[in-house]
């Protein structure tokens, strides 16, 4: 009962968040509705990557608020100033070096001969923001693969690992200064969103008073933070002090603007709390039926982007036979995490098919690679999103129509192979859909004719 | 390996099944139940494989017969199928034409419907007793050419035989009907006490104790003759 009040406290506090950006620091129109309620998805995705310790790839036009939006997601769900955040960003340009992202030797003590590193604010900080990630050269963006991916910093012979952290990237649209994400990192973001023009009545407001998030800033604040990030202390003792000083920002907001921010403790008692939201059995069964679509090939076992099926294959009408790539095994764990994110936020019992259905396209578009003559049918197509997001909605769509054809069967052919697999003499139930072959294939079926 | 469908273990299987394959499992376990039914009467009655044709040794088979077959749900369909059976020399180990005549007849008069079609014309074997004790309000008909004793015992009911008919048709029929197309052989209507026997070809000899009834060939009344 406490617990509960507690947790109902704590989602109390996201949404007045989630309020107060929305009125105050990113003025944007709701562009989705998940059970009866409208969200900006730009918003809604980057407060849940800041909530799951996710990654967040926000694409848009130049000035649309890409990265301040991340920006004020930070500042206020991690208590950082918005000064410190601005000196913890990496920016993306040919020139940058692992120097400025990551660490760099501390000259003083190597003229003595000693190694030490002075760590960058951006791999110490658990909120990490890089801005337009695509104008990194493919070989530099190497260099950030693994701390992207588990936060785990390494420079000369010394590393860190964050324990909490989260990462908002930023990408125009390609022009002459921009490089292709290597397949790679863009893997390694759970979801992708675009940062949409408000629209021009929205538009007018902007960087009106009271807009500019000035009211997230303490110049006070911000050079203690700088004076205990550029200390040289031992990593853990540091984030202790960091805490400190997070938790003297959250008190400094509620008491300048009246806004309640959570703690490192919240924080985690809100990931402890959404982890245990059990999924229910079609969240199971279509997050399956999902992957089956992306993975299976029935030419050549499974998908591969260096091979390319052939045209008059039995599966043309599945999604096997629109993608080139396979989907990865991060795919389902973004979609897990998002989905029960988005279920505590909502405040459901279970994380159930809406929830899924809601975070599936921000999770696939930036991870699916159509094929061309697909793009072609599709791309002149009237539509509000970007063509990668589009074609995930729509692919999500097909994919839920199919689903819910057959949820009764699916869940029966899942069911008789958990059946089989504890001994019971039992035939696989047989299907036309890939998840169908997959079972089988489980059961240890040679499945070979159509 | 780990069990990946654990998840759906909660999940009530349900087990695909074509209409069809539920007929035939269904029909298969009416026929089992038929045979067991058979095999139970030949083995308690037919003990040295040697079955004489003794009233009461008929009467105590047909009850034994009817008692087999008590809580059985069939129908005409299941009774074709069952002759089908037992014409198939590999279905039974042993083959006893008496018993196995009084246990079809024992399963046409207690089968639900009136009136019962059995057609037998394309079998090797020789159905006898059948049409045995059939009941008033029963009519059966049987195509294909017959053994003896067909319609034996005959009480009220209609027996219609598209075909011939063996030796003592119509034995001790007490009542009913009995209409032959072929031929029936030697001592046809013996011990008959009532109802009619009808045939519309030769008839090899007639039985020399009768108590009563009539026989007709072509129309005509054959017994009892006008002179007796």
């Amino acid at each position: 009962m406490i617990e509960e009040k507690r947790n109902n406290d704590l989602r109390k506090v996201v949404w007045e968040l989630y309020a107060y950006i929305q009125d105050n620091l990113y003025l944007n129109r709701p562009d989705m509705q998940i059970k009866g309620r409208e969200f900006n998805s730009a918003l809604l995705m980057s407060l849940l990557t800041g909530l799951c310790e996710g990654k967040e790839l926000i694409i848009g036009e130049p000035g649309l608020g890409k990265t301040t939006s991340a920006e004020y997601v930070c500042a206020l769900l991690y208590r950082f100033p918005l000064g410190t955040i601005w000196g913890s960003e990496v920016s993306g340009h040919p020139e940058q070096t692992e120097e400025k992202i990551i660490g760099r030797p501390d000259l003083g003590k190597l003229n003595k001969g000693e190694e030490v590193v002075v760590w960058s604010h951006f791999a110490l900080l658990p909120v990490k923001i890089v801005d337009e990630i695509n104008r990194l050269p493919e070989t530099k963006q190497s260099m950030i693969l693994d701390g992207v991916d588990r936060g785990n910093w390494e420079y000369l012979n010394a590393a860190i690992i964050n324990e909490e952290y989260c990462l908002f990237a930023t990408a125009n649209y390609q022009d002459r200064g921009t490089n292709t994400i290597v397949a790679p990192l863009i893997d390694r973001f759970d979801v992708m969103v675009e940062s949409k023009h408000p629209g021009a009545n929205l538009a007018y407001f902007i960087g009106g008073h009271g807009s500019n998030g000035v009211r997230l800033r303490s110049e006070e604040l911000e050079a203690e933070f700088h004076s205990v990030l550029s200390e040289n202390i031992p990593y853990p003792v540091r984030m202790k002090r960091l805490d400190e000083l997070c938790d003297r920002f959250g008190e400094w907001l509620e008491a300048q603007e009246g806004i309640r921010t959570l703690s490192v403790a919240d924080r985690r008692e809100i990931r402890s709390s959404k982890r245990s939201l059990p999924f229910d059995l079609d969240f199971n069964a279509f997050l399956r039926f999902v992957v089956s679509e992306l993975s299976f090939c029935h030419h050549f076992g499974q998908k591969r982007s260096n091979e390319a099926c052939d045209a008059g294959c039995h599966f043309t009408g599945y999604l096997c036979n629109a993608v080139r790539n396979c989907v990865s095994n991060r795919f389902p764990i973004s979609a897990r995490n998002f989905s029960q994110a988005l279920a505590w936020l909502l405040g459901d019992e279970e994380v159930d098919l809406e929830h899924l259905k809601a975070v599936l396209p921000f999770t696939l578009a930036h991870r699916t690679q159509w094929k061309e003559e697909v793009v072609a049918q599709r791309e002149k197509e009237q539509r509000s999103d970007p063509l990668e997001i589009y074609m995930a909605k729509q692919a999500v769509k097909e994919m839920h129509r199919r689903y819910m054809e057959q949820a009764g069967e699916v869940k029966n052919a899942l069911a008789v192979a958990c059946r089989i697999v504890e001994g019971e003499s039992m035939r696989p139930v047989e299907g036309d859909h890939p998840i169908y072959w997959e079972i089988r294939r489980d059961l240890g079926e040679e499945v070979t004719e159509v | 390996m780990k069990n990946p469908f654990l998840d759906f273990q909660s999940v009530p299987c349900r087990k695909k099944e074509i209409p069809l394959e539920r007929i035939v499992r269904a029909r298969k376990e009416i026929m089992d139940r038929l045979s067991e039914g058979y095999l139970r009467l030949v083995e308690e009655e037919v003990k040295d494989l040697v079955w004489l044709v003794e009233h009461s040794h008929v009467v105590r088979t047909y009850s034994a017969a009817v008692s087999a077959i008590q809580d059985l749900q069939y129908d005409q369909d299941d009774i074709e199928e069952f002759c089908a059976e037992l014409d198939n020399a590999n279905a039974f180990p042993y083959m006893i034409s008496g018993p196995a005549g009084i246990y079809l007849s024992a399963l046409i008069n207690n089968a639900a419907e009136e009136h019962i079609l059995l057609r037998l014309s394309e079998y090797e074997r020789t159905f006898h007793f059948l049409g045995y004790r059939l009941p008033e309000g029963k009519t059966l008909v049987l195509q294909g050419n017959l053994g003896d004793f067909i319609g034996a015992g005959l009480c009220g009911g209609r027996l219609m035989v598209e075909g011939t008919a063996g030796n003592w048709c119509g034995a001790g029929m007490t009542g009913g009907e009995i209409l032959v197309t072929g031929y029936t052989g030697q001592k046809t209507g013996e011990w008959m006490r009532g109802g009619e026997i009808h045939v519309d070809g030769p008839i090899g000899g007639f039985g020399r104790a009768r108590f009563g009834g009539k026989i007709y060939q072509r129309g005509k009344l054959v017994v009892p003759h006008e002179s007796e």
